[in-house]
């Protein structure tokens, strides 16, 4: 499989000229008439990424995040989901960066082999961080009202996070 | 909902680091106005009226730390370099102090006994840590996001620029005739035979594959795509949150490079549990979208969507 990923985009980056000569396709020229809206709409979703981006930063400065992870802790430790995965469960929807870094620090606590640490790797190579997404795809395209996505994306990821705990501990439990 | 959410993320951060400070203000954790009792150590010769390097001694704490000495004629200074060794309080107040350079601690020299060398010295005061904090977070992350929405400039034109020559070969529309039943299951208003969904399956391919620099760009595409289907500019379609949706919960075949350099070789265990979850999560992910779709049918109008493109009743 990693093959086939290390592979196939060369292959795509190549065959899609060599297709285009052969149907007698002006390449050069097309290519650059499509790329040209790159810069358009990179710029396009500047406002969207900073309004979700600097909401989710001063959030994240605040320490809301702690008090939020002890409140929800009895609970979801009533429910049998390891207290020790609330940070990243709370973090993965929210921001990349943060995600990385609290698996970093669940692997040096408690040791890459632990079933916890498992868990939250699962956790987060299975969820997006679903509200960068959203301002990332919809922004670029100019769309404000973005309907039920942000529910459907958190159902998404909530059942991700759900069945991460329960299929390790089946897997490798 | 995302009003919602976003307001309250703002909110929230407000109530919090006000809180902390308040808080803080009551219990000063960082001794604000202690005088902290401090020997110190002259180089040879040294005179207290002149400007110099010195090494102090912290009362009650091993080691010797240096500082710059500076002798005005009312109070004199200390520009105190910060270091691991140094009382935690310290370290924190440096940290979390006003000024810009976290590696240094302006101290005001408040006693000072010419014959013993022991000085008391006010430390800076630390006021409103969160506050500060989340302001600059706020700044830090604004000035973030376009770094990161810039560096999407040339990937973004690389993609555009190759399904364009897709496009006119006809290469698109040989990929969008293979994937036709299931993108019809997926995307029902979008047309038979439509530039979409040979996009939306390329970014599916690139997402399942891990391929964040194809899926990213790939995905905006996509949506340029459905964008065109869409009568209303600034309102998501179905199709729309539908894509969206399959983007978030996307089946993963490949574990993340940033999980491999976390991990390591322990991911290759991990790539079996990450492909169910995924597996579940995308189930879970398109069933919701396709209950929410029930409640919200399209807008009818659609005058705006040229005639070769409208939507199939």
């Amino acid at each position: 499989m990693r093959t086939i990923a290390a592979f196939i985009l060369p292959l795509i980056i190549v065959l899609i000229p060599l297709y285009g000569i052969l149907k007698k396709v002006a390449v050069y020229e097309v290519f650059v008439d499509g790329a040209k809206e790159g810069f358009t709409i990179a710029v396009r979703i500047i406002p969207y990424l900073v309004a979700i981006l600097f909401a989710i930063g001063m959030f994240r400065e605040s320490g809301a995040m702690e008090f939020f992870m002890m409140a929800l802790a009895p609970v979801l430790g009533f429910l049998g989901f390891p207290v020790e995965l609330v940070p990243m469960a709370i973090f993965r929807p929210l921001t990349g960066s943060g995600s990385v870094g609290v698996l970093a620090e669940m692997i040096a606590t408690y040791g890459e082999d632990s079933l916890v640490v498992k868990m939250a790797g699962t956790m987060f190579g299975s969820t997006e961080t679903t509200f960068y997404v959203i301002a990332v795809y919809f922004g670029a395209i100019g769309i404000r009202r973005v309907k039920y996505a942000v529910q459907t994306g958190l159902i998404a990821d909530v059942a991700g996070i759900i069945a991460s705990v329960i299929v390790v501990r089946i897997l490798f439990g | 909902m995302l009003n919602y959410i976003w307001a309250g993320l703002i909110i929230i951060s407000l109530v919090f680091a006000v809180s902390q400070d308040v808080m803080d203000l009551v219990q000063n954790p960082y001794q604000n106005g202690k005088e902290h009792q401090i020997e110190i150590i002259f180089p040879e010769n040294g005179d207290p009226d002149e400007r110099q390097t010195v090494r102090f001694r912290i009362e009650g704490h091993e080691g010797t730390f240096e500082a710059a000495w500076r002798p005005y004629t009312d109070n004199p200074e200390m520009i105190i370099r910060v270091d691991e060794e140094m009382p935690e309080l310290w370290r924190n107040i440096a940290q979390d102090q006003d000024a810009s350079n976290k590696e240094e601690l302006l101290a005001e020299v408040v006693g000072f006994d010419r014959t013993t060398n022991e000085a008391a010295i006010l430390l800076p005061k630390v006021h409103y840590v969160k506050l500060n904090a989340i302001a600059t977070a706020a700044f830090n992350m604004a000035e973030f996001a376009v770094t990161l929405a810039i560096g999407l400039v040339g990937i973004m034109a690389l993609w555009l620029g190759l399904m364009k020559i897709a496009e006119e070969s006809g290469l698109m529309y040989m990929l969008v005739k293979g994937v036709q039943p299931f993108m019809r299951f997926l995307f029902p208003n979008v047309p038979r035979g439509h530039p979409a969904h040979g996009v939306i399956s390329l970014n599916l391919a690139a997402n399942m594959l891990g391929l964040g620099n194809a899926a990213t760009p790939l995905g905006i595409k996509a949506m340029e795509e459905l964008q065109k289907l869409n009568p209303s500019k600034d309102k998501a379609t179905n199709a729309q949150c539908m894509l969206l949706t399959v983007n978030t919960a996307s089946i993963q075949l490949l574990p993340p490079a940033t999980l491999v350099a976390l991990i390591g070789t322990g991911v290759n265990e991990l790539m079996i549990s990450i492909l169910i979850v995924t597996f579940i999560s995308l189930i879970v992910g398109i069933t919701a979208a396709k209950i929410y779709e029930r409640f919200h049918p399209e807008d009818a109008h659609d005058e705006n969507i040229p005639d070769d493109q409208k939507i199939e009743a």
